[in-house]
């Protein structure tokens, strides 16, 4: 039975200060560019001038005096020319192909930046232009004519659940809906940032701002030809990355290796913004069509999806965009008739790549959209069409899984409708009344996000962490974490080291996680997909409490003469004599010189069971499920579009942190209205046409409404301490939220986001009103 | 090159720099002085990550030539905030309101907070957001910032009371 938490933890629950706050308000915190590096070269990029075309040659110009820097072409790598990422089909300078504008064609490090910035103005590509795909309009438009054939087919992936098909054929009535989104830019305020150095004996030592550490060697093994044990990675303080810092940092790493290894010094990439903008990965462009007939009682019979994500150039992670994106996209509503659809199409800009809620936000975007139409259909309100219709406790997914625990659902979406006071809002919505002066609308979406790696993966993965006694900076004895998550600014230095702690019987202050390094730290996976609270908590969580009996033991042979030890808070019980501090006994343990130090493999509940061939089973270990409710007010002369108020109810699981998980949602909303209202950026002539700050507008804190945020916590039971995930899923509902109270503002629904004035004065005074 | 020597006082201590004429106030801040609790987002003025105070006025020092800065001036970055009472209250309050988050823009934040209760110690929330809309966070969606600057706006009014 899915019940709400009641919390009996110390540590677990409460708002303890992020333990990296000090040195960040202090200036103290030094991420790569502030990092002392004698004798460090600096690297560029020499890039390709077409979207798409045949390179020539590469001419490097006479007048310029080569022996001043260091120049890396193909014939220099060490290894094969490629990144090791999927699809195996980026290479890591092109020498052939040239795929997109700006691929790298060389590499030059200099002994400062003017010089190197200089000397790549020196080399000049000669190429054959070819006909590019820059848009995933034009994607759909050659899916839709059959036309499929012309395009580069990076992916594609169904599910199905009983016979859409038939029922849609069936059916008097059929609702169709197409769907659009743009690219996003995650934006951390921290521009890219790697560095590499030789290291003694062979092998490369590269750092910098990322997010999975064991992503970047094995990812450049090839291309280095060395074994991973020759590669060591190291995380520097990150600012900022939402997906942006997942697969990426392996290209600007690679840079610096290869030029490190042939300078023999270190070499760093700090990109400047312009650059960072152009030259690194976005959000998917996407494309969702629903089809759905409805049943007499207004429930829904039978429901069909086609998606198409425009990858860009290389294969690189799309298909799991794609797959997290087509297992969301009907993931909402009972439905017994499913066919979901997916495709990744290549098209000659930057490859795309994650970003927080990695396919569905687009998703979403899609189906709670079309929802309107079905409520409209049925003749209900949609508040009362989505609690009719919402998948509750006990429930079928797309994928067949059933929903038996920590189902936060219906009541998220209870909860936020009466909160908004939903219901009676409706009743004053302006629909575009002529004589209005502002047009008020309200929306709703209703959503959720699978925590973890898809299916299986959890199980197959078997990330590992362990903790280890020793002395803190203070001086004093403590534990030291050591696994591979990465803080990036959303708190898991801090919500790690509280569940570590919990699990060990001791206060947060004795417990420290240091910023990983591969040397050291075992592989607890990448620092995505929501898993890293549920998953690496958990692990953290056992090994702490295998520390808790280490301890006892050890303490009960050494300090307590074999008496039978509790340990409780940071002291240590025995029967009949005084409770003794843990740092006064771990004194005399350390004294032992014997190393204390635990493990812990994450274990799947075995139930989850997964055919990744076909996509049927358990999708994902725990969904986190949540409501937006957006109220709008649109000015029908300007038709600005201001963003009253948000109220958001989550059930994320339990919560370790309160005020950090506060801290995400706000953020994660506050990206999102620049992702559902501003952001905007397309491809023109090969490169993105917004490239600076002054035109890729993001929010500011004036563009932040009212909001009521609030947390209903359905802990994960499966996985103590009952976490599931946060990060993502803040991103996937508030767009079409917004989108569905400015339908009811101005009776116009747009299809595609950002929706800006502009945007709405074309859907209302240029046609394509709404039906 | 056209070489330049200034004495300014930096965090309230004596700095005499001598620099080429072309340079900007942030990388002589960054690089000669080895502040590098000031940060470079965007080089462009536009996300205020490199915010500092010369004489008491924020400015984006990534689009600041260091020649801009006469003689004498009065420089404030993040790591001079803990000299000063006012600093040392808006820093606790940072962290204490959960305002932090990957931290690379805090520095600029901080000093824009900074400048903004120097002169007017109790801001309406519509002049905190205005004073905070030229400095671009990307994690915390600015409401815990805003908190901050509010708790400290409202222990700065408790304290006068309690003097009056």
């Amino acid at each position: 039975m899915t019940q709400q938490s009641e919390s009996s933890f110390r540590i677990i629950g409460h708002s303890v200060t992020r333990s990296d706050a000090e040195d960040k308000v202090r200036g103290k915190a030094q991420y790569l560019d502030d990092l002392p590096m004698p004798g460090v070269w600096y690297a560029d990029v020499v890039r390709a001038p077409v979207p798409c075309g045949k390179l020539r040659g590469l001419h490097f110009d006479e007048s310029f005096d080569w022996t001043q820097v260091v120049t890396v072409t193909p014939e220099d790598i060490p290894g094969e020319n490629i990144v090791d990422m999927t699809g195996l089909d980026m290479p890591f300078l092109a020498f052939d192909q040239i795929q997109y504008q700006g691929e790298p064609l060389a590499l030059i490090a200099a002994p400062s930046k003017a010089l190197a910035r200089e000397a790549v103005r020196h080399v000049r590509a000669e190429v054959e232009e070819l006909p590019a795909i820059q848009s995933i309009q034009e994607m759909v438009e050659r899916h839709k004519t059959g036309w499929a054939d012309s395009l580069r087919l990076l992916e594609k992936k169904e599910i199905r659940r009983g016979d859409a098909e038939k029922v849609l054929a069936d059916s008097g009535k059929v609702l169709e809906g197409e769907y659009w989104t743009g690219f996003q830019e995650q934006l951390y305020i921290e521009p890219q940032s790697m560095a590499a150095e030789p290291m003694e004996g062979g092998g490369v030592y590269i750092r910098g701002s990322i997010q999975c550490p064991y992503y970047v060697a094995p990812e450049l093994m090839k291309a280095l030809n060395l074994p991973l044990e020759k590669i060591r990675v190291e995380q520097t303080v990150t600012g900022g990355a939402f997906g942006g810092k997942e697969e990426f940092p392996t290209l600007p790493g690679g840079y610096c290796a290869l030029l490190a290894m042939k300078a023999g010094r270190p070499v760093k990439m700090v990109y400047d913004r312009h650059e960072d903008i152009l030259f690194t990965t976005k959000r998917h462009p996407s494309w969702t069509r629903y089809r759905t007939a409805l049943a007499e009682d207004g429930s829904i019979a039978a429901m069909e999806v086609d998606m198409i994500l425009d990858g860009g150039a290389y294969t690189t992670i799309s298909p799991v965009v794609l797959y997290r994106g087509i297992l969301h996209a009907a993931l909402g509503y009972r439905c017994e008739n499913v066919t979901v659809r997916g495709y990744v199409y290549a098209s000659n800009s930057f490859p795309c790549g994650a970003f927080r809620g990695f396919g569905a936000p687009q998703a979403y975007w899609g189906l709670e959209s079309h929802v309107e139409d079905l409520a409209e259909q049925a003749g209900l309100a949609p508040d009362d069409f989505r609690l009719k219709n919402c998948l509750q406790e006990g429930d079928v997914t797309p994928t067949g899984q059933h929903l038996l625990t920590s189902v936060g659902t219906p009541a998220v979406l209870k909860e936020a409708l009466r909160r908004s006071d939903f219901h009676e809002k409706l009743a004053r919505c302006d629909h575009g009344r002529p004589d209005a002066k502002s047009w008020y609308g309200i929306g709703v979406s209703f959503f959720a996000h699978g925590a973890g790696f898809t299916g299986d993966g959890e199980a197959k993965f078997g990330s590992r962490a362990a903790i280890e006694l020793g002395r803190l900076s203070d001086g004093g004895p403590g534990l030291t974490i050591y696994a591979s998550s990465t803080e990036m600014g959303q708190g898991a230095k801090t919500v790690l080291a509280q569940m570590a702690a919990e699990g060990a019987g001791l206060p947060f202050e004795r417990v420290f996680y240091p910023l990983p390094d591969t040397r050291v730290v075992p592989d607890s996976g990448p620092t995505v997909a929501s898993r890293t609270t549920m998953v690496v908590g958990n692990i953290l969580y056992h090994a702490g409490h295998k520390m808790k009996r280490l301890l006892e033991e050890t303490a009960s042979k050494h300090c307590f003469g074999g008496a039978s030890v509790r340990l409780e808070d940071g002291r240590f019980f025995a029967e009949g004599v005084a409770a003794r501090l843990f740092e006064e006994v771990a004194e005399v343990l350390l004294a032992q010189g014997e190393p204390l130090r635990t493990e812990h493999q994450f274990v799947l509940p075995p139930h989850i069971r997964w055919d990744q061939e076909h996509f049927v089973g358990d999708a994902y270990p725990a969904y986190s499920w949540a409501c937006n409710v957006a109220e709008v007010e649109v000015d029908p002369l300007t038709l600005r579009i201001h963003l009253r108020k948000i109220t958001a109810v989550y059930d994320v699981g339990r919560i370790i942190n309160p005020m950090l998980s506060i801290g995400q949602l706000q953020g994660g909303l506050v990206q999102t209205i620049g992702y559902a209202l501003m952001e905007s950026m397309q491809v023109r002539k090969g490169l993105y046409d917004a490239n600076r700050l002054q035109t890729y507008i993001i929010p500011t804190a004036l563009d932040v409404p009212e909001m009521d945020l609030h947390f209903l916590e359905y802990p994960c039971g499966e996985l103590a301490p009952g976490a599931k995930g946060l990060g993502e899923i803040t991103m996937n509902g508030l767009a079409p939220a917004i989108g569905n109270a400015i339908r009811r503002a101005t009776g116009c629904s747009l299809r595609s986001i950002p929706m800006r004035p502009e945007d709405l004065y074309a859907t209302l005074y240029q046609g394509a009103k709404d039906q | 090159m056209n070489t330049i020597t200034r004495t300014w006082v930096v965090n309230e201590v004596e700095q005499t720099v001598t620099f080429e004429g072309l340079r900007r106030l942030l990388d002589v801040l960054r690089e000669d002085l080895r502040l590098t609790g000031v940060k470079e987002g965007c080089g462009e003025g536009e996300c205020g990550a490199c915010t500092v105070l010369i004489n008491g006025e924020p400015v984006t020092s990534c689009i600041v030539p260091a020649v801009q800065v006469p003689e004498g001036a009065e420089i404030l970055t993040v790591e001079g905030l803990e000299k000063l009472e006012l600093g040392r209250r808006i820093q606790k309050a940072y962290i204490e309101k959960g305002s932090v988050q990957c931290g690379f823009c805090t520095p600029g934040m901080l000093m824009s907070s900074y400048a903004l209760l120097s002169r007017n110690s109790r801001p309406t929330e519509q002049e905190i957001r205005e004073a905070h809309a030229g400095n671009l966070c990307r994690c915390t969606g600015y409401e815990k910032i805003v908190d901050a600057v509010r708790a400290v706006a409202d222990e700065l009014e408790r304290g006068t009371r309690s003097t009056v």
